[in-house]
Order: C-alpha cells, then structure tokens, then sequence
C-alpha cells in the first residue's frame, strides 16, 4: 500500500507554492520516504535563505513538523542524504545536525550538489513510519 | 495499523572501519530497518590503519568495496543482497576504471546502480553507499 | 522468513541502458516490498541509441522507458514511491519538472532534485523506488 502524506502546514506544500511535482512524503512498506526537504518557512512557504546552519534549523524543524505528523520522528530516521552547496562546510553542517539526532543518528551520505534557489543546504531522508 | 518496523543500528566486526565513531561523526556505518539495510558513504579507508587508502582511482574504489562487503557481512547480510548503490566519483572521466574494478565485486546479477560525479573532501576519488537486503 | 531478491529481467535489447553487457548494472532488482529502478538516461530502449537532446526531450524519454520498465516488472508509475532526479544544471529543472507532471499526474511520488555533474554529457539522469 502507497499513501501520500500530506503536507501538515501550508508552507510545507511546496507543489502549491513552487509547482514542485511531488507530494511532501510517501509511506509505503513500512517506510516514509520524504522529499527533498529545503528551508522555508512551514506556514507561508517563503524562502528561508541564510547561512547552512540557519537553514538547516529551519529545515530540521519542518521534517520534525513532517514526520511527527505522520506517527513518525527524527528519531526514527533511517538514511539521510545531506546535500550541502560546497563540502568546506561539513564541519558546520554536523555542528547543527547533531543537536537534532542526539538519540542515536541514522545512516547518512553528504553529498555536495546544486541545490535549487541558491540555498545551501537540502536533506533527502528516508524513516520507519 | 501495521507494527512499526524494528531499527538498530550495524557496526563493522573491524573496529578501524567504523568511521562514524572514530571521528566521532553523527550517523552510524548502516542502520538495519525491517528487511532493509541503509549503509551510510564509505570512503577509502585502509582496513589495516584506519587510514584514508589514496591511490590509483581502481584502488580506492576496491578498497571502498571490500570494505562495503566487510559492512554487510558484519550485519549478516552480504554484496549478493545489495539492492541498489550509489556511485560518486570525484572526477566524471573515471568511470571506466569504477566499472573495471566494480564488476569484480557484483560478477552476477547486479544490484541496480546510479553513478555520478561530485565533490569530494578529503581528496577522497569515491563515495559509495548501499541499499541491501538483511540475512 | 528471509525476503527475496530479485534481479528484474526486462524484454529490452539496450546495448548503452544500465542492464547493457558494457556496465555490471541491472536495471531493476527487486527485494522485499520495493522495486529498486538504476539511474536511466535518455536512450531508445529497441536500439540502445542514446537520445540526446533538451533537458526536457531526455527527461520525456526516460519516464517513458521508465513506464515501460515497470509495468513489465509488475509495478507501473503509480506504485513509484520516491524519485532521485539528477541534472546537469538546476537551470533546468522547471523544464524537467514540466514534462515530469505529465507521468504522474495523481499523487505524485516524493522526490529529490538536485545538480551535480553527469556523464557522457547527458542531461538529466532518474532513478527511483517503486513498490513491486
């Protein structure tokens, strides 16, 4: 079975606000696998552009809001994809991600990519639902 | 409503292959989640040192996949249960070389594969992470 | 009891898809629930052709290939749970994702796009997850 979860906050619909073609999570098998989650602001889905480590408070914060509203939590994440703008900021990038995995973090890749807007950093993640 | 998965986290039996906890980052070498296995990137890593294994890109690719196979098999599982993998290469033009040594790990049946090219830190040439099937 | 593993065997003659005898890559391998889909490119599935092109036309033709993958396997596009998109510039991504709205017109799978730097000068490479 294959059932969308929908977006628990308006801002969180980025197909709405943005025309991204694709539904906010997917659980099926036992799994949620969740888009590629970018800082923006949960209720009004504006642009969130800041420094890495501002950007990903905010986009911690939505996937908390996602999978919370799902049954699930960041505490039961399974894989993450890290997708930061330029690898010299790894350092950053784990300061501030490991305040929000404290209870035993998941399997993650960092991958430097292009993002889109100029943001610097997306999370791709996979957890139990 | 179905039960919830079960979650646990799968360490390597070679200590100097845990590079989560021996640079102290925030994730583990895989997670186990119902039939699934996760592995987070593994990098070139000397299992005999602990050290980072920079060479030839061949090398470094078999290397990282010899290591992946210790991985798998640490968590009962093994390369013939890999579902999918992801290839990153630090330099696009050494592709050839990847699938040269690749082969050599998945000779039958192969598991599904993307495979690309990005940055890298540490000077490292490969990346590579799986999806398998537990024992 | 243990789940299986599966390599999926498609009734396409591609001498440059993933499943070619150039490349240790099967295009599809089943295990457990899912359906685990390799990165495709723009190729026809007959030939082996690579169609090279727009972002768009590339993006067209992989998700009619990918069509064509899953229903042979027993999925099709509406069982696809998760799609990675990898492109040579995000540029191009409101011209992939206008093409790609077609294919999945209903509920839409999640999804992950990205830039990053793709072989052989191609333009936009998919991958995905599928319940089998």
């Amino acid at each position: 079975m294959r059932e969308v979860i929908a977006a628990p906050l308006a801002g969180l619909d980025l197909r709405q606000h943005y025309g991204h073609h694709q539904s906010p999570a997917v659980r099926a098998g036992g799994l949620i696998f969740c888009s590629g989650m970018l800082p923006v602001d949960p209720q009004t889905g504006e642009r969130c552009h800041g420094t890495l480590t501002s950007e990903a408070h905010v986009i911690l914060g939505n996937l908390k809001l996602l999978l919370e509203s799902a049954g699930s939590s960041l505490d039961w994440l399974v894989q993450v994809h890290a997708l930061i703008y330029d690898s010299l900021e790894y350092d950053v990038l784990n300061r501030v991600y490991r305040q929000y995995v404290a209870n035993g973090p998941p399997a993650r890749t960092v991958w430097t990519a292009q993002i889109e807007a100029g943001f610097k950093i997306q999370l791709d993640v996979v957890a139990a639902a | 409503m179905t039960e919830k998965l079960q979650r646990s986290a799968i360490e390597p039996k070679n200590p100097l292959l845990n590079a989560s906890r021996n640079s102290n980052l925030p994730h583990v070498p895989g997670i186990r989640v119902g039939d699934y296995i996760f592995l987070s990137g593994m990098v070139p890593i000397d299992p005999q040192t602990g050290e980072r294994s920079h060479g030839p890109i061949a090398e470094q690719v078999r290397v990282t996949l010899s290591n992946m196979r210790h991985m798998l098999e640490s968590a009962g599982s093994s390369l013939e249960r890999v579902l999918r993998v992801h290839v990153v290469l630090a330099d696009i033009s050494h592709m050839a070389e990847m699938d040269r040594v690749y082969r050599e790990f998945f000779p039958v049946d192969p598991p599904a594969r993307t495979a690309w090219s990005m940055q890298l830190r540490f000077g490292n040439g490969c990346e590579i992470e799986c999806v398998a099937l537990a024992g | 009891m243990r789940a299986k593993r599966e390599v999926i065997s498609l009734p396409v003659r591609a001498p440059d898809t993933a499943s070619s005898s150039g490349q240790p890559v099967s295009m599809a391998v089943r295990g457990g629930d899912f359906l685990f889909v390799s990165g495709l490119t723009a190729v026809d599935l007959q030939s082996g052709e690579r169609m090279q092109g727009t972002t768009a036309s590339e993006t067209r033709q992989i998700l009619i290939n990918l069509k064509q993958l899953l229903d042979a396997a027993g999925s099709s596009l509406d069982k696809v749970v998760k799609v990675n998109v990898l492109l040579h510039s995000m540029l191009e991504a409101p011209n992939m994702n206008e093409v790609y709205a077609h294919f999945f017109p209903d509920q839409p799978p999640a999804r992950t796009v990205c830039g990053a730097h793709l072989p052989d000068g191609v333009k936009v490479i998919v991958e995905c997850t599928a319940l089998a």
